[in-house]
């Protein structure tokens, strides 16, 4: 299932480098994923304030 | 009425500017130490035993480099073969040659190479690369440059083009004379042979395999 | 100081500052004409003054006039967002001076001494020869006192006055400025090391910190030039901080494709500096939909007047959005795929960038504070494009436009003839310099450079003579 190291030394983001964009997708999607838990958190301040 | 809109609130996105640079910031830091790791310089015990490192031990320069490409990366890569003679010798210690490497690095830095070529690319546009320099046709048995300085070995013939550069025109854009001593020269020759050993994972492209290039025109 | 409208120390120190960066701003045509002259003369001044040391002058003169004007943009709006003056005015003054006199024995060190041995003694007292930062060591130690002291009293007088949102963008921003000089003073052997630690500083400079000052700047500028509303711009602000920093950070990746860096840079560096034009593109829509919405409330009100309170230094605001957005963002792009960098790393294309860049990014901002500060000294209520700016700003704009289009063709010559068909070596890279697109680029490249610098002169002029010009209202 998983490719081998293209790099020479395997680590763990070499590791994640498993073909064409999914080191680059895994990077982006933990930096917005929290962003739906301020947008609630904020959603709900607002609501609250109301 | 309806609520107002989170996109519309400053608090959301102060937090998100805030959550978004910091956790940029810590993923950074956590690369710095993965890629620190790999390209921290080898010992002549990995060369030795054909350990391969990014960065191999300054005692490369006792091997013949080569640029080779490789099936499985789809690039080229420097390919450590067997031994060479650097200046004489194919013995230089670890010792020997870090302090070579040390004083052609520091050389590279007093004598603003970069101000006018490129070094891994990077750097000025007004004289070639030197990525690769020790690999380029043109100081080989049968290159250009070798043949004017009228020495016979490719280090021999760097280290004097380095200390009198304006006596061996090249090009209408010369090289000026930088002052360079014959022991900064060697040091610099074994600082651009120990870069040629460095996996720049392809770069530069094809370097030195089109034939006739020195007189392509 | 006769005629002098300033009530502030902090903004007296901020003309200080704007002044001393004018003045750099020239030396940097200056030395770039020399260089551009030996690409197509290469005997000029040769042993003399050589492309190297013409070369060195020309990018640190950049660098430092840029940081000059920067501590000179936020000294000058430091009284305005917190209502309070600048804590530590008398130590901006001292470092101010001592900054300065470092400068020139740095530059004097340059034209005259040029290099050293190789010994740490030359990397300490000559030139550390590492491009953008060459400033010898004792040199780095000062900025690093400069910029300390610089931090200090922006911090104090965040922390005891308001707090604004620019103010703590700025303060977080220049903190980080700061410290991340101290990432390009040592030295190591290994060459990977040492550019992976030299990018931390040029490019967490040049691609986060710096476009982040920028936003700060750009959106002191919009509440004061043309009203803008605050609660909009600061939350544009923030929008801005979090997609530059969250793609300049590690848009980093871009340049560790081929320093000897492990394969997995490519992907991170790929798709992480992709995304850098999205901020600028935000930016320019940002001002341009301010700029409308505050002029079509106005015209509802009957008001036809412009809302512009200070046309020059807008001009140049707007020319920022734009020039940020085409410079740093769509030549950016150009060459930010390892696919395409492996062959445009490296050549012209690299400087074609660099030049609409900076001046989009960074110079153009920075000369419209000038005008700001231009405008607060003379007591100007509402300040006026005269004949010679217009020319300046036409000029300067034409010119470094057209650089960055014969530097681009240049660059083009060079990947497909030195690279892609000769294979980068020597000869190859001659060939693609003897190349007839390359020379006649780098004719126009020099005439365009010519026109550049003339449009500076008109910028100087304008600036020393425009306050006094009747035709402002005051």
């Amino acid at each position: 299932m998983f490719e081998p190291f293209t790099d020479m030394v395997p680590s763990f983001f070499g590791w994640l480098n498993q073909g064409p964009l999914t080191l680059t997708i895994f990077l982006h999607t933990v930096i917005i994923l929290p962003m739906f838990w301020i947008y609630a958190q904020e959603k709900k301040r607002l609501e609250n304030e109301k | 009425m309806a609520n107002k809109s989170v996109w519309s609130d400053n608090r959301f996105w102060q937090r998100s500017a805030t959550w978004i640079t910091g956790f940029a910031s810590i993923l950074l830091i956590w690369l710095t130490f993965d890629t620190s790791a790999q390209i921290s310089m080898g010992t002549d015990e990995d060369i030795q035993n054909g350990v391969k490192k990014k960065v191999p031990g300054a005692t490369v320069i006792n091997y013949r480099i080569t640029y080779e490409m490789d099936a499985k990366r789809g690039h080229e890569v420097p390919v450590i073969g067997g031994k060479e003679k650097f200046f004489g010798r194919d013995d230089w210690s670890e010792e020997e040659a870090a302090a070579m490497l040390h004083l052609g690095k520091l050389g590279s830095q007093a004598k603003n190479c970069m101000d006018c070529h490129t070094l891994l690319g990077n750097g000025a546009y007004y004289a070639p690369d030197l990525t690769k320099a020790w690999l380029d046709p043109a100081w080989g048995p049968d290159g250009s440059m070798q043949a004017m300085t009228g020495k016979s070995t490719k280090e021999e013939a760097i280290a004097e083009f380095l200390q009198h550069p304006d006596q061996y025109p090249t090009h209408a854009r010369m090289m000026p004379n930088l002052n360079i001593t014959e022991k900064e020269a060697i040091g610099l020759v074994a600082f651009l042979k120990h870069m040629s050993s460095i996996d720049t994972n392809g770069f530069p492209r094809n370097f030195g395999k089109i034939k006739g290039a020195i007189n392509g025109k | 100081m006769a005629n002098n409208h300033l009530t502030s120390e902090s903004k007296q120190l901020a003309t200080w500052y704007l002044t001393f960066a004018a003045i750099l701003f020239g030396a940097q045509l200056l030395f770039g004409l020399v260089a551009a002259i030996q690409y197509i003369v290469p005997g000029f001044l040769y042993g003399i003054l050589d492309f190297s040391i013409a070369r060195i002058l020309h990018i640190n003169a950049l660098v430092v006039w840029m940081v000059f004007a920067m501590f000179g943009s936020v000294y000058w709006l430091l009284p305005d967002e917190t209502g309070i003056e600048t804590i530590g005015i008398k130590a901006g003054k001292l470092v101010y001076w001592i900054f300065v006199a470092a400068i020139v024995v740095v530059v004097l060190v340059y034209l005259f001494i040029q290099i050293g041995p190789a010994s740490d003694a030359t990397i300490w007292f000559i030139t550390e020869g590492r491009e953008y930062i060459e400033a010898p060591r004792w040199a780095d130690l000062g900025i690093v006192v400069v910029a300390l002291t610089f931090v200090a009293n922006l911090f104090l007088t965040g922390i005891k006055g308001k707090q604004t949102g620019i103010v703590t963008v700025l303060m977080a921003d220049m903190i980080a400025f700061a410290g991340l000089y101290l990432a390009g003073m040592f030295f190591t052997d290994n060459i990977s090391v040492d550019q992976y630690w030299w990018w931390w500083v040029i490019h967490l400079w040049v691609e986060a910190t710096w476009e982040v000052f920028v936003g700060a700047i750009a959106a002191y500028g919009l509440i004061t030039m043309i009203g803008a509303h605050r609660k909009v711009v600061e939350m544009w602000l923030w929008i801005e901080v979090a997609m530059l920093f969250g793609s300049g950070i590690l848009g980093l990746g871009h340049h560790y494709f081929w320093i000897g860096t492990p394969e997995y840079w490519w992907e991170i560096g790929a798709l992480f500096s992709a995304l850098e034009p999205l901020p600028l593109v935000a930016m320019f829509v940002h001002v341009l939909y301010d700029w409308g919405k505050t002029q079509g409330a106005q015209d509802a009100n009957g008001d036809k007047n412009s809302v512009i309170t200070n046309k020059p230094a807008f001009t140049w605001f707007v020319l920022n959005a734009f020039g940020n957005f085409l410079g740093a963002g769509i030549w950016g792009f150009f060459h930010t795929l390892p696919q395409v960098n492996l062959y445009t790393h490296g050549t012209q294309f690299t400087s074609a960038h660099g030049h609409l860049a900076f001046f989009g990014a960074y110079a153009t901002i920075l000369v419209g504070v000038m005008y700001l500060a231009v405008q607060g000294k003379n007591g100007i209520k509402v300040m006026k494009n005269t004949k010679t700016s217009i020319w300046a700003v036409s000029m300067i704009s034409g010119g470094v436009m057209g650089m960055t289009v014969s530097l681009t063709i240049a660059g083009y010559v060079q990947v497909l003839v030195s690279r892609a068909q000769m294979g980068a070596t020597w000869a190859g890279y001659f060939d693609g310099q003897n190349g007839l697109w390359f020379t006649q680029a780098m004719d126009w490249r020099l005439i365009l450079g010519i026109v550049t610098f003339i449009g500076f002169l008109l910028l100087a002029k304008d600036l020393l003579t425009t306050g006094k010009d009747p035709v402002h209202e005051r």
